[in-house]
């Protein structure tokens, strides 16, 4: 196992509140399943890594630096977060402060993630405002029409589904910022991905509370188990 | 008994340990009004160390801390999870 994964595990992943009735449960499904999803995906974002400073050039830091920019901002994610709002009609929002919440943060959020790397591409001198960005074609357009696949299209997904969302991708994007942080000498880059790195631990903390809390008999762990199969197989391409 | 403290040079304000503590229903982690809306743990109502839910979920490194000793229990140390008797108030 690489280190990265293994750090992480005896941080974040095997520390579990004692009597949580899901844990078991969600130990299980890490070791047989999201362990394999987890090792293939930093496989993959370390060679990409390494792929791009063996080129040696800057051209790379600018590419990923403007996907993430139309990607991680305010496009993607605020659309996705407004669809997921509207599974709870309007007039049943104001009943759910915890819905109020994670809307105001999502908000904040996104636009952080814009402006990081927004920094990044100013900081570097690739533009002078960010408003040239308006302007620039690769800021603006990104491939995916949400995160993980499930978030547009299933708006009304089981709860324990987004849990299982929010756990095994999110732990995909620590993974990702950990392998960064552990190549990346640049500084710029370095605040890109240490910017971001509390936050995605923070959205893999929610799945894993939730996991741990809820997921006590095989009927509630079906949902979350039926999301993983989708995230990795389908999404992910992970046999 | 040792009891907890949050660390605010290092706390992000994500509030996970406030809805842990609050679906256990021990409301020790409230949010304050003096310095307004700061994460603090009322240590009269935390059961620490029988509880340590809300280190296992906490993902700033070093934001909850043992008052006494200035320890940093997050991520959580093997002995407060794998402590014997140590149980969720559920």
């Amino acid at each position: 196992m690489h280190p990265i994964l293994e750090q992480f595990l005896d941080k974040w992943v095997w520390p579990t509140a004692p009597g949580a009735p899901g844990a078991e449960f969600r130990w299980r499904l890490t070791r047989e399943r999201c362990l394999k999803g987890w090792e293939v995906s930093l496989a993959r974002t370390l060679a990409e890594i390494e792929t791009e400073q063996a080129r040696g050039d800057e051209a790379a830091k600018k590419t990923r630096a403007l996907r993430g920019y139309a990607a991680e901002g305010v496009h993607m994610s605020i659309k996705q977060m407004s669809a997921q709002l509207l599974s709870v009609d309007l007039s049943d929002q104001a009943r759910y402060i915890d819905l109020q919440r994670m809307r105001a943060r999502q908000i904040w959020d996104e636009c952080k993630h814009s402006k990081l790397h927004a920094d990044v591409l100013i900081g570097k001198g690739w533009v002078k405002h960010e408003r040239e960005l308006m302007d620039e074609v690769a800021a603006n357009t990104q491939p995916l029409p949400a995160y993980f696949g499930l978030s547009m299209m299933f708006p009304h997904i089981h709860p324990l589904a987004r849990a299982a969302q929010n756990y095994y991708q999110e732990a995909i994007a620590c993974l990702g910022i950990m392998a960064h942080l552990s190549l990346a000498d640049d500084p710029l880059v370095r605040h890109e991905h240490l910017s971001q790195r509390d936050e995605e631990l923070m959205h893999f903390m929610e799945g894993k509370f939730q996991i741990d809390m809820y997921c006590t008999t095989p009927e509630i762990q079906r949902p979350v188990e039926e999301a993983l199969d989708y995230l990795m197989h389908q999404i992910g391409g992970i046999r | 008994m040792p009891t907890l403290k949050v660390d605010h040079g290092r706390c992000t304000e994500c509030r996970m340990c406030y809805i842990v503590c609050r679906e256990l229903d021990l409301n020790a982690v409230y949010v304050a009004r003096e310095p307004l809306h700061r994460i603090e743990i009322d240590t009269s109502a935390c059961t620490y160390p029988g509880c340590t839910a809300c280190l296992m979920y906490c993902p700033a490194e070093g934001s909850i801390v043992e008052a006494e000793s200035g320890r940093s229990l997050v991520p959580p140390p093997l002995e407060t999870w794998r402590r014997r008797g140590a149980r969720l108030p559920l």
